[in-house]
């Protein structure tokens, strides 16, 4: 499914700042996979995010999706196939136009879209239908302006955008960080059933060790640029919060506590 | 004032709206200041003028949308392809249009139309009364904001929408945010334009310096028609906008009949636009404070 | 929805309540006896409004029942055609449009009220009129086009050295570039050399000014109101280069230019007054009235200029000519 070989990114490259974010990196995704990476700040994470889906550019290296290599194609181009939920509610959404027009953005991805045509009755039925899955009545506020709900809601209904045409890839960039406990609940549980029941291929970065744990097949623990851990499958799934720690402190031969990394666990 | 110069400032006020629809989707609808317009604005009107001079007035209007849509792509490429700042993107192509402007009037600052056919002459002998100006350019303002109304509710005019209120969710749903603003800045300016062809025959002349100040013109429209008709939808926006541009040519008029010196002209425009701003906030104040009132006395 | 009936209600205000009068309203007593005078000017300038004030100055002379109503654009052209507007919609018996935009405006507006213009230097490049003799329309003025080649043969007695002249204006301005044409006709007939500089707004003059310093003898500048709005900047440079500075109008002189055969536009201003009373109170035809052009020279020096760049003013001169000091 999802290919990167040999990436490496530096950035301020020609400046005494220079940091070099990710070297030699590779990773491989098999379609299907749900895998939640973690790190702490700094380790490369959102780094990753950006370069697979095109906001940032590799120096050198090469990425492929389903065979097809995309390491240099425009941002907006990729968006076809892969999609996106950021931290920032706001940012996934128009706040001055209406939760259906912002649906209706989100299906431009679907068809050779012509245009100078309009929103057609029956796709605003199916806007309507999709947003009504998620339980939440937004349904019936479908002429809201979107800066008018707050920050789960918004996130409800970029997570509907990013599903609305099955994405190849889903990138949740701690997509629940900044919502309350309750609807970080709710957010994290609706994710579960539309990437379950779509079988879309996911990867999220999360803080919360517990949650990484439990959630997908798979976890990626990265470190400097590099992945530190990588336990998929049998192992993955009689996996403990503890266990994981000792192998990161394996890998790295770093300790962690004393590393302080801003990991939460409940 | 008199009914002809009520007439007057109405068939202005008409005339003007059109550059003000453009300016409605730059800083409104887009979000980015584009300043190409004293520029395409004279384009217009010289474009206009060489054709009606040749006798193809109505061709004049239709060369000068084009031109002006072209005098927007460029200013668009400018910004998206060549990463050059909105504002100077604006003025670097306004500041070259200068030169083309004088070059399409064959090098000179002033085209006289005095005796020729213009869509304003073809339409006296249509209407035949005296309201043929306004009569015209009802015509022309109503074609216009039809054909904004149905382009904003194509997927298209809603990309354009998205893209000024957050770019980076219309990338992400696979839109090229480059192409809709070059869409949107050649619409805008080509309407800019057409009210300068329409201005060149109206008056009967081209002169290179007639786009002087027709962004703030523009800009004092937009935000009186706001004060009045709030733009909540698109429709309700060009709406304003049309209300914005004709109230403001009535109150210059109005202005005018006063006996007032000359030289107050320009002050009172800035304090009546300032007025109209400030009015909604006043009274939200005012409001505010009788109500404070009222909890302090039930104390 | 409140607000929209808001704006109705103040169209409909403003088109009542100062008097919604239409063109057949007129009051039925002769307003021959009042005559009615509509004043138009694009901007404010000096050189415009001595004109205007010229203008006002020779109708009261003249003694004759009037009311002259002067609006002044402030710059903006959208304002001029409303100024016309409201002129027109006035029942004005005559309108005197200053400048070419609005005497261009006011032709575009009427065919009916009289129209006298004042300092249009070019009128017939200028759609007013076919010829200066062929006034058969509602159209008539005094013309400001100034003695290039008298300013030209005064260079030559002034400063018989001065082999390349160059040229200062702004293309922006039909009269400025006319004007620079008929130079460049005179030059070259007479075996002078130029060079050109050229402005689009007052901060580039400075500069234009420098970069001849040093390739040319003098600096003309003809009857441009954007070097004429910022003159003391020209002419500051002159002197500093030492260069004489011919321009074409006095106001030009009185800044620090050196000489001038030129426009006094009080002397236009006169005229302007004096064909509209032949036209409107005296009943003349248009048609009898062709364009005049500027009865007189204002022949000007500046003697301060003079001796800051070291030039000698033949006695002659000094009689003949106004000498600024």
């Amino acid at each position: 499914m999802l290919t990167m070989k040999h990436i490496n990114k530096t950035f301020y490259l020609n400046s005494p700042d220079r940091r070099t974010i990710l070297k030699n990196f590779s990773l491989s995704l098999k379609e299907g996979e749900f895998i939640s990476v973690i790190g702490s700040n700094g380790a490369g994470k959102s780094t990753l995010f950006n370069l697979i889906a095109g906001s940032i550019l590799p120096d050198s290296g090469k990425i492929t999706l389903d065979n097809k290599d995309i390491t240099f194609l425009s941002e907006h181009k990729r968006a076809v196939w892969i999609g996106r939920i950021f931290q920032d509610p706001s940012k996934g959404t128009a706040p001055n136009l209406t939760v259906e027009e912002n649906l209706a953005i989100a299906y431009m991805r679907s068809k050779k879209s012509h245009l100078l045509k309009g929103i057609t009755k029956k796709d605003k039925a199916f806007l309507r239908e999709r947003i009504s899955c998620l339980g939440m009545g937004l349904e019936n506020r479908m002429n809201t302006k979107i800066g008018l709900l707050s920050g789960g809601q918004r996130q409800a209904v970029t997570l509907t955008m990013a599903t609305l045409v099955k994405p190849k890839l889903l990138l949740l960039d701690e997509h629940t960080a900044a919502l309350d406990p309750v609807t970080a609940e709710k957010i994290t549980e609706l994710t579960q059933s539309i990437v379950s029941s779509e079988h879309i291929t996911t990867m999220m970065i999360t803080h919360n060790l517990t949650t990484a744990i439990k959630t997908g097949s798979r976890l990626l623990m990265m470190d400097e640029g590099k992945i530190a851990v990588d336990i998929k499958g049998e192992e993955h799934s009689k996996l403990t919060v503890s266990n994981l720690l000792e192998r990161f402190s394996q890998n790295t031969k770093k300790n962690l506590n004393s590393d302080r990394m801003l990991l939460q666990y409940d | 004032m008199s009914f002809i110069a009520f007439l007057g400032a109405i068939e202005l006020g008409l005339v003007y709206t059109l550059p003000a629809f453009g300016i409605f989707i730059s800083f409104r609808i887009l979000n980015i200041p584009d300043l190409t317009a004293d520029g395409s604005f004279v384009l217009g009107a010289a474009v206009s003028a060489v054709l009606t001079a040749a006798g193809h007035p109505v061709a004049g209007l239709a060369a000068g949308i084009t031109a002006g849509a072209a005098a927007g792509l460029i200013t668009a490429i400018l910004q998206t392809k060549c990463g050059i700042a909105p504002i100077l993107s604006g003025i670097l192509t306004m500041t070259g249009l200068y030169t083309i402007n004088l070059l399409v009037m064959g090098g000179r600052a002033n085209m006289p139309l005095l005796n020729n056919e213009t869509v304003f002459t073809l339409s006296a002998a249509l209407f035949g009364d005296i309201f043929y100006k306004l009569e015209l350019l009802l015509f022309i303002v109503t074609l216009i904001f039809v054909l904004y109304y149905l382009f904003f509710k194509t997927q298209l005019g809603l990309s354009i929408r998205a893209t000024g209120d957050n770019e980076d969710m219309v990338r992400a749903s696979s839109i090229d945010t480059d192409s809709t603003k070059m869409v949107a800045f050649a619409i805008s300016n080509a309407t800019i334009a057409l009210s300068g062809a329409l201005v060149a025959q109206m008056q009967q002349s081209a002169d290179i310096n007639m786009g002087a100040g027709l962004i703030v013109i523009g800009l004092a429209s937009l935000i009186i028609g706001d004060a009045i008709i709030k733009n909540k939808t698109i429709t309700r926006g060009l709406l304003s906008v049309i209300a914005g541009a004709v109230l403001y040519r009535l109150l210059i008029a109005l202005i005018l009949t006063t006996n007032l010196a000359p030289s107050y002209l320009k002050l009172i425009s800035a304090l009546v636009v300032a007025i109209a701003i400030a009015t909604p906030t006043m009274k939200k104040k005012f409001e505010l404070k009788k109500l404070q009132k009222k909890e302090a006395s039930l104390c | 929805m409140k607000k929209t009936l808001l704006f109705i209600t103040i169209v409909l205000l403003l088109a009542t309540a100062t008097g919604c009068t239409g063109p057949s309203d007129s009051p039925a007593d002769n307003s021959k006896d009042i005559l009615k005078i509509g004043i138009a000017l694009p901007m404010e300038h000096p050189s415009l409004i001595t004109i205007q004030e010229s203008i006002i100055d020779e109708l009261a002379a003249q003694g004759v029942d009037m009311d002259i109503n002067v609006k002044n654009a402030q710059g903006d052209p959208s304002n001029i055609s409303t100024i016309i507007s409201q002129f027109i919609g006035d029942d004005v018996d005559v309108i005197v449009p200053i400048a070419t935009p609005t005497a261009q405006a006011a032709a575009a507006a009427t065919k009916d009220i009289p129209i006298v213009f004042a300092a249009v230097s070019y009128p017939v490049e200028a759609g007013l009129v076919t010829a200066f003799d062929k006034t058969d329309g509602n159209i008539t003025g005094i013309t400001n086009a100034i003695a290039i080649d008298e300013t030209f043969k005064l260079a030559q007695t002034l400063t018989p050295d001065v082999k390349t002249f160059g040229f200062v204006y702004n293309t922006g301005e039909v009269n400025a570039v006319s004007s620079i044409e008929r130079a460049k006709e005179y030059c070259d007939a007479n075996g002078l050399e130029y060079k050109e500089a050229i402005i689009t707004n007052t901060g580039e003059l400075q500069q234009a000014a420098q970069s001849l310093a040093g390739k040319v003898d003098a600096i003309f500048s003809p009857n441009d109101n954007m070097v004429a709005s910022a003159m003391p900047v020209l002419a500051g440079e002159g002197i500093r280069a030492k260069l004489p500075v011919y321009v074409g109008a006095d106001s030009m002189v009185a800044d620090g230019g050196f000489a001038s055969v030129g426009i006094d536009y009080t002397i236009l201003g006169k005229q302007v007054a004096q064909m509209v009373i032949r036209i409107i109170a005296n009943g003349e035809a248009i048609s009898d009235n062709p364009i005049e052009v500027v009865c007189e020279y204002a022949k000007i020096i500046n003697k301060t200029t003079a001796d800051q760049i070291g030039a000698e003013i033949p006695q002659e001169l000094l009689d003949t000519f106004t000498i600024l000091e």
